[in-house]
């Protein structure tokens, strides 16, 4: 056999996130099992240390770019985007949930260990260049997700919510097997590089290779929550513990948008004239479905989750631009939007209290006289989610709508812009019951929010504010990092 | 560091100071934002310096550094015939708005005079920005504070007012991104003056249908704004519910950035659509005038009717845009300012009459001349003000938009002079009913005459309406200027250009 | 010349007044009101003098330029004042009249509240009235013009208490701006064509110009102008004002409502006359007008009780008797006739506040009578302002009235018939109203001694007014006397060119029906009152409609307010803005809440109809990306 199937240190280097990950899952584990329960506090600080090790550990990676064990991983500025921003949205999950453990009395390191592998999952599909690779890490993060959904095991709706997005997810997967054996099927090979090159010399039976894409798609598309698979959504977020809500909008949301946009860009890219037409009917519905069901939702959990229905239609606008600065565009308003929404859920996190009993958008009347800061934390999140200046969300939004143009998409634009503009109603309730109304019960002897969870919500503040009015950082690196 | 960007971040550092002021002590929020519009609007004195001597056109005070690399979106920002008085506008009713809220809010104080200082902010930069973008950013900015000070310290349907003005305003405002960022894509940059000169000099040429869909994207925006026929009825419940402070702002300053917009950018980048579309928008205006006045006319309702009005007056501004003669532009830019001063005297001295009679139906009233002198003296110049009467800042401006219209169209003039009688017919109506006759019980005895502090608010708009009704050549010298140019930028150059094509 | 110290005084008059007035003794606010007039009247004579009035100068304009008011690409308009004889003629009425008028105030409001508020408002009146003749440009005048419509709505609505009296005002003040409307149209329209409102350029360029045979834009500037006239100077269709002013003080009815501003409307077209002689139908336009106004009113005038309604009436009515001479192209007899009638109407108003003064406040003449010996000096003062009126030589009515009606014999003879009809009328009601008052017996209840009524004349009974109402009314009389012997036509002759000399029979026929009225008058109202009822029950219906003044206020009630006002509230607001318009806006909310709805509809909560779903859509994806792009 040849020398080269031994892997090299270097290829080592390049999946030194997984690997820091996976370890430190593994041990928090064992420690799990070892400590006794007054022990159990070293959990949050180990995951933290593990998350931060692992992010050192992708921007090392990045540090010497390529391809590892034999071209199934590939280490990529589009890649290491990605890793990082996967861990840092587990770190700022992990914040978030530290107290909210405390709170339901189940400090188990179990939550953590699962956080952290499916962290990994998400890394290796952010840096997977072949649809095995591909699906394993999504299997990883899923599995991992399915498990935290149902995290509480003695509160129902952790179990239905989990329940239903392990059937359907998995459900889903297989139309994702299945396109990926049809792809193999025709170009005789699963490494994207390849693919494309096959697809290139177009000597394939297109109608095949687009059913093969068509199949794969569905299966991102649920992942993503696209319309019309979308409809898992609203109940898994509304029943998941609300910082696992949170890490599932952002982290396995972002990772599929990784891989949606890695497949679609370079394998599929030849034959973009043929599935640009439905990621632009697909991105419209969901925008519409997104926006349109979030406006009659009382539960905050329940209009976070249809209103992340919508963003994620609005990042297949730019993927369906399909250009360099569509791609970057997707990026930067993934990593908004991360921010964003993380630090809105903390907020609910926090102000839900034990057994989530406060989740109703009317429970919230009167937050801004009794908790002012928390107030105005949630309202940079809901400017920014609304896309108002100066914060990321509207960044995010100009960015993926500047690139829809340069693409011609002039009605997907327009019909994108309508909709934020209707979005902005139903983020604007939120805004006048904290505001215009008198407090309620719900605010009355608010518990002090505890230092990681200020520390979560203040840093997804800083970072929407620094997308808002510093966003040339991230953009320039995203668009060096951009498919193209 | 130029004058302009001074006066346009004081409030922005003001804000954020007087966040930090203590809760529990609401004088030394008063106080801090007395204080802090103040000294902004004596700095905004300065602005005049470059006018002083001669009436320049083009930019003054420019500051143009990058804020955003890519797409390059710069600070850019500058002054000049049309922006000074409307700079100078905001900042002078800023201080007026901390003045008239003084007694009036006394919950929530804090928020309140932060968010105020912020709204100013927001105007400045909206009146100065000279990159798309940015203002753009400023134009939604001033869109948050106003909505919370509607929502929070308004009225009964306060929140209805707020989110149909956010959303009114936001739905507007979002194609005018669209046009932004579709101008961007052609032009590559977002320098206004940079794609003025594109589109001057024909390098940048739209057909005549995308020339029309981009001139309607920002009209839209600004017809929204203004209020513009039938765009208008968000006005009504936004100043019904709000405090008089915000009504203040709302109808002095914050309409005039639709007007504004229109003569900034509608019509300078899109010359051809602004001028084919002229006949339409100007009736439009027409019916909004007349339409405005009649509904004026049957309000029982004290704000609402000066809502009612200020449709109608802006309608006089709309069609002196529309007319595109130098009378008619000078017109309309003055008449924006002279509609800032005495429609932004009627909400204060409607305010103070809320403050002792807690009531806005003219029912309520009656007789109040004989308690109030003062008072009723007061109001009396300010609607004779804004009805129009000579020597009075509003005759100037109406004068001039008719003059201006009737060179264009003739029979437009005949429509809109009507507007100036039934404006008449309101206002004496109004006054008639609030003012004179014979004191009921609870007027006479609560309608106590102006306050010192009532009296340093509403002083400083009655010398302008007087000032600017008689010597008019102290304010128009710099605007005639500057509307020269943009005249000249509105001939049709783009027919040219396609014809060459 | 320092022209503009003219209107100054007066000003400074209403700023000092208006500003501390109400902390000032009665004594100081007499001095500045009273002192100001007689200031800017003293300037008048004296820049008058200076310019040579009395000894055949002032043939050309004198003129001042003092800033620019409006500059707005070419088109400048500036503060500039002129005189003229025409100016001339008008600054000797306002500031003459004027200054007797508030000196009789004096006297007249001394018990009333609001003292300093009544003349700071005079005052200011007077400035404008001033500006309005002096403005070198149509906007000045404007300005001036629009100034004193505010003053009259100011004092008509001056016992604000009482609503009749605003309601007055309001209606004095929007019926002005409907004139004002046309003044304003038409001010546009020389703008657009001259491209400068200054009247010497303006009219130089008219001179220019060609006679209009067939009416032009000069035309539509004469008769736009001609509508501002109306309004302000109560001709047929704007008069309905004139009357319900009188609900003002009496010194503003004979100031402001007889002397001075409602003539400002034959000023204006007299200032125009180069636009007029330019368009032969605006002429006759205004020929007409005039004529029928004069006689209209005058009918009106015959069956009023109110003394005040009575001469109001009257006023219009020579009002239009001046526009007549206007109209039939004898400027300088319009312009006569405003001097003259300025000084028996201002006299006739002075008397009855003389006698509403003894009456404490009574005005119905039907309550008077036998008043001849209570107020002998009234009484006698009123009788010279009614056989000046009447037109009975040599007293100064008759010069203007034969003036004016000789020219409209030479153009049309139609007018002057009507005009000696009316003047017949004329001398009638006057001198009806004369007898009723103070002759007879006093038909009213004897007056109580503390008088509690609205205008709080209470004091003591029927009395003689004291000498400072006294003097004006003695110096008033003297005028309507003498004043025809001020050859007015004369003095304008270089402007209106040669008086028509009208053949002597035309004179002999108005005199007499001057006469023919004051007789019917004595004899109905003196020999045999019966007769004066019998006369009514036997035309019955037509006094009902000349009673009820045509019942021309009722009709404009129902064709114009009414259906502007209830229009708006039911169908424009309620329907058109409420439901449509903002209905609309609000629809657009209810669909998106309909939609989302509708939307939720899909999200049942079951596993199965999820399952559903992604298998309908894959199918849906596989579908459509075979049809859209896959099989070509």
């Amino acid at each position: 056999m040849p020398a080269n199937f031994l892997p090299t240190s270097a290829e080592y280097i390049r999946v030194l996130p997984e690997i820091i990950l996976t370890v430190m899952g593994t041990l928090i584990l064992l420690l799990e099992a070892a400590l006794p329960d007054r022990q159990k506090w070293i959990f949050a600080p180990l995951s933290l240390a593990g998350l931060v090790a692992a992010l050192l550990g992708a921007l090392a990676a990045y540090s010497d770019p390529g391809t590892a064990f034999q071209n199934m991983i590939v280490v990529d500025g589009f890649a290491t985007f990605f890793r990082v921003l996967v861990i840092g949205v587990a770190l700022l999950a992990v914040l978030s949930s530290s107290d909210y453990l405390r709170r339901e009395g189940s400090m188990g390191g179990e939550f953590y260990a699962l956080l952290l592998w499916s962290t990994a999952g998400q890394s290796i599909m952010a840096s997977a260049e072949e649809l095995i690779m591909i699906f394993i890490g999504l299997e990883i993060s899923s599995i991992a997700s399915y498990v935290l959904a149902g995290y509480l095991r003695d509160d129902k709706r952790n179990n239905e919510s989990a329940l239903k997005y392990f059937l359907l997810g998995s459900f889903a997967t297989a139309f994702l097997l299945y396109g990926i054996a049809w792809i193999y099927g025709v170009t005789g090979t699963t490494n994207l590089v390849d693919i494309r090159r096959a697809l290139l010399n177009a000597n394939e039976p297109l109608a095949f290779v687009s059913t093969a894409a068509a199949l794969m798609f569905v299966g991102f598309a649920f992942k993503i929550s696209a319309a019309p698979f979308q409809s898992w959504a609203p109940d898994v977020y509304q029943g998941a513990p609300a910082p696992v809500a949170a890490f599932l909008t952002v982290g396995p949301k972002g990772a599929a948008f990784a891989i949606l946009l890695r497949v679609f860009f370079t394998a599929f890219g030849p034959i973009a004239s043929t599935w640009a037409p439905l990621l632009w009917a697909v991105s419209l519905a969901t925008m519409t479905v997104g926006n349109f069901a979030a406006i009659l939702q009382s539960d905050i959990k329940r209009l976070l989750g249809y209103s992340s229905i919508a963003h994620a239609g609005y990042v297949l606008v730019a993927v369906t631009a399909h250009s360099g600065a569509g791609s970057a565009a997707a990026m930067f308003y993934l990593a908004a939007y991360a921010f964003t929404n993380i630090g809105a859920f903390a907020v609910v996190t926090y102000f839900s209290r034990k057994g989530e009993r406060f989740t109703k958008v009317d429970d919230f009347a009167g937050l801004a006289q009794r908790q002012p800061v928390m107030a105005a934390m949630l309202t940079i999140f809901l400017l920014s989610l609304i896309g108002v200046p100066l914060t990321g969300g509207f960044f995010g939004k100009f960015y993926i709508f500047k690139a829809a143009l340069d693409a011609n998409l002039v009605w997907l634009t327009v019909l994108g812009l309508l909709n934020s503009a209707v979005a902005a109603y139903y983020y604007l309730r939120i805004l006048v019951v904290m505001y215009f109304r008198e407090p309620g019960e719900a605010v009355e002897h608010l518990p002090p929010a505890g230092p990681a969870l200020k520390a979560a919500v203040y840093g997804s503040a800083l970072g929407t504010l620094v997308l808002g009015i510093f966003p040339g950082w991230v953009l320039e690196f995203a668009s060096k990092a951009a498919l193209r | 560091m130029t004058l302009l960007d001074t006066v346009l971040f004081l409030p922005l550092v003001g804000f954020f100071l007087l966040l930090l002021v203590p809760k529990d002590n609401p004088n030394a929020s008063r106080m801090g934002a007395l204080l802090i519009s103040v000294v902004a609007f004596a700095a905004s004195l300065g602005l005049i310096a470059p006018y002083w001597f001669a009436a320049p056109a083009g930019w003054h005070f420019a500051t143009n550094v990058p804020w955003i690399s890519y797409p390059p979106i710069r600070y850019h920002v500058a002054l000049d015939g049309l922006s000074l008085w409307l700079v100078l506008l905001s900042t002078l009713l800023t201080p007026i708005a901390v003045l008239v809220s003084w007694k009036h809010i006394d919950k929530r104080v804090k928020e309140y005079y932060a968010l105020l200082i912020l709204l100013e902010f927001g105007l400045i930069g909206v009146f100065v920005a000279l990159d798309l973008f940015l203002f753009y950013v400023f134009w939604e900015v001033s869109l948050v504070p106003m909505y919370f000070l509607i929502g929070i310290w308004g009225h009964e349907r306060r929140i209805y007012a707020a989110v149909k003005f956010f959303l009114y305003t936001m739905a507007g405002s979002v194609l005018m991104l669209a046009a932004i960022i579709y101008l961007y894509n052609k032009s590559g940059t977002f320098d206004y003056s940079d794609i003025l000169m594109q589109i001057q000099s024909g390098r940048l040429i739209f057909d005549a249908r995308v020339q029309l869909l981009l001139f309607l994207a920002f009209f839209g925006a600004f017809a929204i704004k203004v209020p513009l026929f039938p765009l208008h009825t968000w006005l009504p419940d936004a100043h019904v519910e709000a405090p008089t402070a915000g009504s203040v702002m709302l109808a002095s300053v914050m309409l005039k950035m639709g007007t504004y917009g229109l003569m900034r950018y509608c019509l300078p980048l899109f010359p051809d659509a602004s001028r084919n579309s002229a006949p339409w928008v100007a009736g439009l205006a027409i019916v909004g005038i007349i339409y405005g006045a009649l509904v004026a006319l049957v309000q029982p309702n004290m704000k609402k009717l000066v809502a009612y009005s200020s449709v109608s007056h802006l309608g006089f501004v709309v069609l002196g845009i529309f007319s595109f003669t130098q009378q008619g532009f000078d017109g309309a830019v003055y008449q924006m300012l002279n509609h800032g001063v005495s429609t932004g005297a009627l909400f204060m001295l409607v305010g103070y009459m809320y403050e002792r009679r807690h009531s806005l139906e003219i029912a309520a009233y009656g007789g109040v001349a004989t308690p109030a002198p003062n008072l009723a003296a007061v109001f009396l110049i300010t609607t004779l003000a804004s009805i129009g009467l000579p020597l009075l800042n509003n005759f100037v401006g109406e004068y001039l938009v008719l003059q201006g219209t009737a060179q264009a169209n003739f029979t437009w003039v005949v429509f809109a002079a009507l507007g100036v009688i039934l404006s008449a017919c309101y206002m004496l109506w109004l006054y008639q009913r609030a003012f004179y006759g014979r004191a009921a019980e609870p007027v006479s005895h609560r309608m106590f005459d102006l306050t010192p502090r009532e009296w340093a608010a509403i002083l400083p708009l009655l010398a302008l309406m007087v000032w600017m009704g008689t010597f008019t050549q102290s304010f128009l010298p710099p605007i005639s200027a500057q509307n020269a140019q943009i005249l000249q930028q509105t001939q049709p150059v783009g027919k040219v250009a396609l014809n060459a094509r | 010349m320092l022209l503009w110290l003219i209107p100054l005084f007066p000003l400074a008059g209403f700023g000092l007044n208006g500003l501390f007035g109400r902390r000032l003794s009665k004594a100081a606010i007499n001095a500045i009101a009273v002192g100001s007039v007689l200031l800017s009247f003293l300037w008048v004579v004296k820049t008058l003098s200076a310019l040579g009035i009395f000894n055949g100068g002032l043939l050309e304009p004198y003129r001042e330029h003092y800033y620019t008011w409006i500059q707005s690409g070419a088109f400048n308009i500036s503060v500039d004042f002129a005189i003229d004889r025409l100016t001339a003629v008008w600054l000797g009425i306002i500031t003459g009249v004027g200054l007797l008028i508030h000196i009789y105030a004096v006297g007249y409001m001394a018990h009333e509240g609001g003292y300093y508020r009544f003349f700071s408002y005079m005052n200011l009146f007077m400035f404008f009235m001033l500006v309005l003749v002096l403005g070198a440009n149509f906007l000045l005048m404007f300005v001036g013009w629009e100034g004193v419509g505010l003053c009259s709505y100011l004092l008509i609505g001056f016992y604000f208490l009482e609503k009749f009296a605003t309601d007055a005002g309001n209606k004095a003040f929007i019926v002005n701006r409907i004139g004002d409307f046309g003044f304003a149209l038409a001010i546009f329209l020389i703008g657009v064509h001259f491209g400068t409102l200054d009247f010497d350029r303006v009219f130089a360029a008219v001179k220019a110009m060609p006679v209009e045979t067939q009416a032009g834009w000069i035309t539509a500037a004469g008769l736009l102008l001609l509508v501002g006239a109306t309004g302000k100077s109560a001709q047929i269709p704007l008069y309905v004002w004139l009357p319900d002013a009188m609900a003002g003080p009496t010194p503003v009815s004979a100031l402001i409502h007889a002397a001075t501003m409602v003539t400002a409307g034959v000023y204006m077209v007299a200032r125009s006359a180069q636009i007029y002689l330019h368009s032969a139908l605006a002429l006759d336009v205004v020929a007409v007008i005039g004529i029928a106004t004069a006689f209209f009113s005058a009918t009106i005038g015959l069956a009023q009780n109110d003394i005040k309604k009575v001469f109001a009436y009257s006023t219009v009515s020579q009002l239009g008797y001046m526009f007549v001479g206007l109209g039939v192209g004898a400027f300088s007899a319009g312009v006569f006739h405003v001097m003259t009638h300025a000084f028996f109407k201002a006299l006739l108003f002075l008397g009855a506040g003389s006698v509403i003064h003894a009456l404490s406040g009574e005005q119905d003449l039907q309550k008077m009578g036998g008043l001849a010996r209570k107020v002998p000096i009234t009484c006698i003062t009123l009788f010279c302002a009614g056989v000046a009126i009447a037109g009975i030589p040599p007293f100064s009515g008759f010069f203007s009235k034969d003036a004016i009606l000789a020219a409209a014999y030479e153009r049309a003879p139609w007018i002057y018939w009507v005009g000696v009809l009316t003047a017949g009328l004329t001398a009638f009601y006057v001198f009806r109203a004369l007898f009723l008052c103070f002759f007879g017996d006093y038909r009213g209840k004897p007056p109580e001694h503390h008088g509690s009524h609205d205008h709080g004349h209470g004091h003591g009974g029927i009395h003689e007014s004291p000498a400072v109402m006294l003097i004006p009314l003695v110096i008033l009389a003297a005028l309507s006397l003498g004043g025809g012997f001020i050859n007015v036509p004369k003095f304008l002759e270089p402007m209106f060119g040669e008086p028509h000399e009208g053949e002597p029979w035309l004179m002999y026929v108005s005199v007499a029906a001057g006469a023919a009225g004051i007789l019917f008058a004595a004899l109905f109202y003196l020999v045999s009152p019966a007769l004066a009822d019998a006369f009514v029950r036997v035309f019955r219906g037509p006094y009902r409609w000349v009673y009820n003044k045509y019942f021309v206020d009722e009709l404009y009630d129902v064709t114009v307010v009414s259906p502007v006002v209830d229009g708006s509230r039911q169908v424009l607001w309620r329907v058109g803005d409420v439901r449509i318009v903002d209905g609309a806006v609000n629809g657009v909310g209810a669909v998106a809440r309909a939609t989302g709805s509708l939307l939720r509809l899909a999200q049942s909560g079951y596993i199965r109809n999820y399952a559903a779903w992604v298998v309908a859509g894959s199918i849906l994806a596989i579908v459509f990306m075979e049809w859209r792009g896959g099989l070509r």
